[in-house]
């Protein structure tokens, strides 16, 4: 609870620096939207054209877009500085969170926080109307939509440790940015798109290596086609929450690795 | 020569970093066969029109190996980085013009990506993927033309953008931008005339094809060269935007001073 | 309470590849070449002490101080403070520490110097009222009233200093460890900064630790010495202990009204340095001679135009001291 507390207060430190400069801030969220929406467009523009992918539809191919979108918002809203690790680690200010009588990783993930205004309004959006044209076919009902909104947390808490797990790998090499394009965006583009398009080892390596299918993919195939069972949902919760668990491990490890070779 | 220093020196102070780089590539060859899948995805079952499945493919891959020519340059030839230190002005009173400076360096660094980042992808490419290679010498000379047009069509770009930070003070968020719409208007992973036609016709009236689309159909033997009068149109045009920037930016920085 | 040792620590830095393709073979080997930076230290710091640790560039202060405030991880050896480890309770240590780094500020950069100190109290678990009090002490003893609503970004150097200084103290630690509080202040403002140091040394009896390449930090405030260089223990006493130990020479450098003046043997103990027109440079060693004798003896070959004296440079005496 204290730790809640606290967190809330270095967040809302962060965004009153965002807001010192307010041209920059509203310039960069509409930008961000700008470039998120057209990003969609392509993959629409193209199912628009073909009709469907491997028979996943517009809306369809758009919820899988959107869920993960919303999901990555969420992580890079609440810790965004664990994708920076190798800028702290390379100018040494990991040592200034290291003085203060706070988890260091929930130091680093309060720094500067900010609303991906952009990125949540393009994403609900786009879920708006993917759901609504499915809801209008009858083919998901209101059920759905508090499932999605649980898909998207713990989707958020899959990215985030993805993230995390990655950003960890500084502490042995420090220069992570290479990395962090194959597991955060290479990773998370694939994921946009539904993973049967994929040849079998792309889509073993998606589930198992890297498994950002499970923010996505895998519990859709319940939620929206009604495959398998609801034991989907449970499962990827559960592979988001194991990931999450062996991550702070690593990140604990890292750490103390950092603290016994750090310069 | 102040062309050949400047950009060497790029290209050997790129050389330095280049085992990051190529793990880097496997990162950019991933991207690209996202984009294949899709088109398979698709193809699954159609025709799809003049470029058949493989065409498409073919299309796609190329266009992802030469986004390191005509897309991926510093973000804007980094001057917001200048802009922010205020060397700028320094590199402003040099007697060589800024706009020279900044592209000869940037060519250093095309260089440098063609070798270390285009032709591994593309490498790549070859063997894993039905690639559609053209067998006459000169298509392979008129795609060298095409991709240095796009090359300095993209560098006049960065160019402009970067500029933007002298009264935005970010410009990183128009580079990415510009990027986002390149994707979407350079026929990127779509043809153009598969664009809706209101897409379509913001595309055409743009420089955008000339960067991804005419290269790549060159390459294939789709497109006659004289569509590159058009990359010389757009080519010529950016040049003159770029000099009266240039003087813009004098004329703010002895404003303001920086 | 303050206990450190045998402390030691090792940097591995990776060595640079010979030969075809180093930059490829780099990324899946390295050899290392490991570096001592603190080699075998201990001490031991009372309450109420005051204690300079000084060394050149590179000698392992600052890896020194991060360890202490648990940053760092020894190699090998102990930290006690309070008779708990830093490193196995970093965050209760930390509680009771307050760390300046001279070169780094802690505030929130783009924040009003108040809202930093918000934060901070929330941090070390300050309630409203207890903050109030001491930010009130904290205002009047470094006045800080005249820029708390000003982003830190805005602040001069000074200014920042004394707004870290409030920082590093706001939750009442009972040790100070400040690496470089004077650096590249002006005189005004490292004196200002040193009379504050000094009285809550005295006054509030505050045990601090204290790095610096200020000859006149050491002189004014530290009752205590540790000298360090590369990584090792090189002194650790009083002042004027360090002083007799090293009996570097006071230069003098007389300049006489006449020439005739010059010809004449330097009287022992001075030696003579060099002779150039009608200057004489000599040497003195204070333990011997104060300065005012060793005018006389210089006063009684002519009559003296001018007088300058040098003291001895500080990244000398540490040199020497090893």
């Amino acid at each position: 609870m204290k730790w809640i507390h606290m967190y809330a207060l270095l967040v809302r430190a962060s965004i009153r620096s965002r807001m010192q400069y307010k041209f920059n801030f509203w310039f960069s969220s509409i930008m961000a939207a700008i470039i998120n929406v057209v990003e969609f467009l392509m993959l629409a523009v193209i199912l628009l054209k073909f009709g469907h992918i491997k028979g996943w539809s517009l809306a369809e191919a758009g919820y899988l877009y959107a869920v993960l979108s919303l999901s990555k918002a969420l992580y890079r809203m609440f810790a965004s500085d664990v994708h920076h690790l190798e800028k702290y680690l390379v100018t040494g200010s990991l040592d200034s969170l290291l003085l203060r009588p706070v988890p260091v990783l929930l130091a680093l993930m309060s720094q500067n926080f900010s609303i991906k205004f952009g990125e949540l309004i393009q994403g609900i959006a786009i879920l708006a109307f993917s759901m609504g044209t499915m809801m209008q076919t009858g083919q998901i009902t209101w059920t759905a939509l508090p499932l999605t909104v649980i898909v998207i947390l713990s989707g958020s808490v899959l990215l985030f440790a993805i993230g995390l797990l990655t950003a960890t790998a500084g502490f042995w090499i420090t220069r992570i940015e290479e990395l962090q394009n194959i597991t955060e965006d290479a990773a998370r583009t694939a994921a946009q798109y539904p993973m049967s398009i994929y040849p079998k080892w792309l889509q073993g390596l998606l589930i198992s290596v890297i498994p950002v299918g499970f923010a996505n993919y895998m519990p859709s195939l319940y939620i929206l086609r009604h495959e398998a069972g609801i034991w989907l949902v449970g499962l990827s919760i559960l592979v988001a929450l194991a990931l999450f668990t062996i991550a702070l491990r690593a990140w604990k490890i890292g750490l103390a690795r950092y603290q016994s070779t750090g310069s | 020569m102040l062309f050949l220093t400047l950009a060497r020196k790029m290209y050997l102070s790129n050389l330095q970093y280049r085992s990051a780089h190529l793990v880097h590539n496997i990162a950019s060859a991933l991207f690209g066969l996202i984009y294949v899948s899709v088109w398979t995805g698709i193809g699954e079952g159609r025709s799809l029109g003049e470029y058949g499945l493989n065409g498409i493919i073919s299309y796609v891959a190329f266009n992802q190996a030469s986004l390191w020519i005509a897309a991926f340059l510093n973000n804007g030839l980094g001057m917001e980085q200048s802009v922010r230190t205020g060397q700028i002005a320094l590199d402003l009173v040099r007697p060589v013009h800024l706009f020279y400076q900044l592209m000869s360096k940037e060519w250093g660094q095309i260089a440098y990506q063609f070798v270390y980042k285009f032709l591994p992808i593309y490498a790549l490419y070859f063997f894993v993927l039905p690639l559609h290679v053209p067998s006459s010498v000169i298509t392979y000379v008129w795609t060298a033309v095409a991709l240095t047009l796009a090359a300095y069509i993209s560098i006049c770009l960065n160019y402009i953008i970067g500029a933007a930070a002298l009264w935005t003070t970010e410009s990183r968020w128009l580079y990415w931008v510009n990027y986002a719409f390149s994707m979407l208007l350079s026929g990127f992973l779509i043809p153009i005339e598969w664009l809706p036609p209101w897409l379509a016709a913001i595309s055409r009236a743009s420089f955008y094809p000339f960067l991804h689309y005419v290269p790549t159909r060159i390459y294939l033997g789709m497109e006659s060269p004289s569509a590159l009068a058009g990359s010389l149109f757009w080519c010529a045009l950016f040049t003159v935007v770029c000099l009266a920037v240039t003087g813009m930016m004098r004329r703010k920085v002895e404003v303001q001073g920086g | 309470m303050i206990t450190v040792t045998e402390l030691h620590k090792q940097f591995r830095r990776a060595a640079p590849k010979e030969g075809p393709f180093k930059g490829l073979r780099s990324l899946f080997s390295r050899d290392y070449q490991v570096k001592e930076a603190v080699c075998g230290i201990s001490f031991q710091i009372e309450p109420g002490e005051f204690v300079g640790y000084i060394g050149p560039n590179g000698a392992g202060k600052s890896t020194t101080i991060k360890m202490l405030s648990g940053i760092l991880h020894p190699t090998s050896g102990e930290v006690r403070i309070f008779d708990r480890s830093p490193h196995q309770e970093r965050r209760l240590v930390t509680k009771r520490l307050g760390v300046l780094f001279g070169q780094r500020t802690q505030l929130w950069w783009d924040l009003p110097t108040r809202d930093s100190y918000d934060i901070l109290a929330a941090m070390y678990g300050m309630d409203a009222a207890k903050k109030r009090t001491r930010l009130g002490q904290l205002r009047e003893l470094l006045a800080l009233d005249e820029f708390l609503d000003t982003p830190v970004r805005q602040l001069s150097l000074g200014q920042r200093m004394r707004a870290d200084i409030a920082a590093a103290l706001l939750h009442d630690p009972d040790i100070l460890f400040l690496d470089e509080p004077t650096i590249g202040l002006d005189v005004i403002a490292k004196r200002n900064i040193r009379q504050f140091l000094k009285d809550i040394n005295l006054n509030l009896g505050k045990t601090i630790m204290l790095t610096t390449h200020d000859m006149d930090d050491i002189e004014q405030l530290c009752s205590r010495v540790i000298v360090i260089n590369h990584g090792r223990l090189g002194f650790d006493g009083t002042i004027d202990d360090l002083r007799r130990r090293i009996g570097l020479p006071t230069i003098i450098r007389v300049t006489y009204n006449k020439a005739e003046s010059m010809e004449h043997e330097v009287p022992a103990p001075l030696r003579c340095h060099s002779r150039a027109g009608r200057t004489l440079t000599v040497e003195c060693n204070r333990e011997q001679l104060s300065a005012m004798e060793a005018l006389r003896l210089l006063e009684q070959f002519g009559e003296l135009e001018d007088v300058h004296m040098e003291e001895p440079n500080f990244e000398d005496i540490i040199h020497r001291v090893y």
